[in-house]
């Protein structure tokens, strides 16, 4: 009996596996052959990799993701702290508020948040209209509710809330206490959800093309172009991205479960 | 001195002008612009929302974006039932790897979603070529550039965004209720329709939404496989402000109200149903 429940589950989770893994072992055989038209793939080459690595404009799109990534997450990371600052040390009870701004953009998740942006921008004063002044903002706002979360259970964690008193009997000030105790403390914690948030941004099309269209060509615009174009080095761009995406979340992951140890232990 | 304490309140300044910016305006902007006559006077109308509703295309958009959105979400579901229930029963490393699997795959969607299945069952996809060759006339003549196609990519991602949710549910059911269970004279069945899913009931709710949810806004994969040529409310959303046909920024806007508030109900019953804890990582 224990063994067939066993064989069950066992079964059920290798056919979910066949069928999750199906695409994506599919797409990275065909970026590796020249031709697929029988069970058997032929013409083994490379030269869609040789050939994505040698232009120039896939380094400047990946360079272009880069920057739109780091920017609004930092900037994000800098603005929830400020204001966490304020909640934990003074306004405890304001903390209700920034919930429900945090929660907000799940609700207008996809489209809808860069279509309402551009729409109030486009013909608005300079700063705003900019497209990358709107990409920025907009960026921000998508990962606000993980960037908020992941600092938010940080701090309860590692108890803001007495580790400022103690700071203060041993007298440094509140400020002090905050950004010099408190946050270093919370520090590998918060590169948990900032790693999340860059994998957010980095599998981003939807936000880039509604707001920056051909302009901006990031990554995925690049990818997205390559499709009419070549399946072969589609493939191979999808692949990198993809392991460049993997070893993003996946150190995520790995800090994660080494915190998650260390505070067993502890 | 007063307002010397009151200096830190200067800390918030740049999270509220960001959330006051780029989240609250926009969204108060789209929804007093939806109520505004197209051509761009002022006054207040229902017109554009009597549009959405009353003309086929739209309406069409309405249907297939609810419609898909549920029912992957259902499929995402269930496949995604049997699968946490597999890893709570436990199977050891195969579970580890499976773990593994499913938050490496959360990151495949999209356009790169898109394209892996045109090269499986696309016109000249793999498994298309494999079907004509062979005459499996399912392979050959597979509808992916249609509802149905986009319905298997949502499928996709929803089966992992699911299992990752429910995994963690499956732990509050214990051992020994099983053991009552069978005392009472009940097998495994019983077990589930009378305890396991009613308990389970609150997160496969929560779970639901925010697969729900995260349908309705999908709108890369669409756009990969089909461009504008699928009627679903996002696609039809953006095109009223990007591309090439007319722009109607005041008809779009009644669209995306239409969309935030089948999102707010998605979310709304996620809120009411989910035990507290924090947040979906």
């Amino acid at each position: 009996m224990e063994k067939k429940k066993h064989i069950g589950s066992k079964a059920i989770i290798l056919l979910v596996i066949i069928y999750l893994m199906l695409p994506l072992v599919m797409t990275l055989v065909y970026s590796l052959f020249k031709e697929w038209i029988d069970v058997v793939p032929t013409g083994f080459s490379i030269a869609a990799y040789a050939e994505l690595f040698g232009d120039s404009a896939f380094w400047m799109a990946i360079g272009r993701t880069i920057i739109i990534s780091v920017l609004p997450i930092f900037l994000c990371t800098v603005f929830v702290l400020l204001t966490m600052y304020v909640i934990v040390v003074y306004h405890p009870e304001w903390d209700r508020f920034m919930q429900i701004l945090c929660t907000i953009p799940y609700a207008i998740q996809g489209v809808i948040l860069p279509i309402c942006v551009l729409s109030l921008y486009t013909s608005a004063p300079k700063p705003f209209s900019d497209r990358m002044v709107m990409l920025v903002a907009t960026y921000m706002v998508v990962i606000l509710p993980y960037i908020y979360q992941g600092i938010k259970n940080n701090l309860t964690g590692v108890g803001a809330g007495r580790l400022i008193e103690a700071a203060q009997m041993l007298g440094a000030s509140k400020l002090f206490a905050f950004f010099r105790v408190v946050i270093p403390n919370i520090m590998s914690g918060v590169t948990v959800s900032v790693m999340l948030a860059m994998a957010i941004v980095f599998g981003d099309f939807v936000i880039i093309n509604t707001l920056a269209g051909g302009h901006f060509t990031t990554a995925q615009m690049y990818m997205y172009d390559v499709m009419k174009k070549s399946g072969q080095r589609t493939c191979a761009v999808i692949v990198v991205l993809f392991v460049v995406t993997l070893l993003i979340s996946g150190g995520a992951f790995l800090l994660q479960g080494r915190q998650g140890k260390r505070k067993e232990r502890g | 001195m007063k307002f010397k304490k009151r200096t830190y309140l200067f800390a918030i300044v740049p999270f509220l002008a960001l959330c006051i910016l780029f989240e609250i305006v926009p969204v108060i902007y789209t929804i007093i612009r939806s109520f505004m006559p197209e051509g761009g006077e002022l006054g207040f109308t229902l017109d554009n929302f009597i549009n959405i509703f009353s003309k086929a295309l739209y309406q069409k958009a309405i249907i297939n974006s609810l419609w898909i959105s549920i029912l992957s979400s259902v499929i995402g579901m269930i496949i995604a039932f049997f699968g946490a229930k597999a890893v709570h029963e436990g199977a050891g490393r195969l579970k580890q790897i499976f773990m593994s699997i499913l938050n490496m795959v959360s990151n495949f969607s999209g356009v790169p979603l898109a394209f892996a299945y045109i090269i499986m069952l696309g016109n000249i996809g793999v498994m298309t070529m494999i079907g004509k060759n062979y005459g499996i006339e399912f392979l050959a003549n597979f509808p992916l550039y249609s509802v149905w196609g986009l319905l298997l990519i949502y499928v996709y991602f929803q089966i992992p965004l699911a299992t990752l949710l429910l995994i963690p549910a499956f732990e509050s059911i214990r051992t020994e209720w099983k053991e009552a269970v069978a005392l009472l004279g009940g097998n495994k069945t019983t077990f589930w329709t009378k305890v396991g899913i009613p308990v389970l009931l609150p997160s496969i709710l929560g779970t639901f939404s925010v697969l729900f949810a995260n349908a309705l806004a999908a709108y890369a994969s669409a756009y990969a496989l089909l461009m504008n040529n699928v009627s679903l409310l996002p696609i039809r959303l953006s095109e009223q402000f990007v591309g090439d046909i007319l722009q109607r920024p005041e008809f779009g806007s009644a669209i995306a109200v239409v969309m935030m508030f089948f999102m707010v109900i998605a979310i709304f019953i996620q809120n009411k149903v989910t035990p507290k804890q924090g947040g979906r990582h």
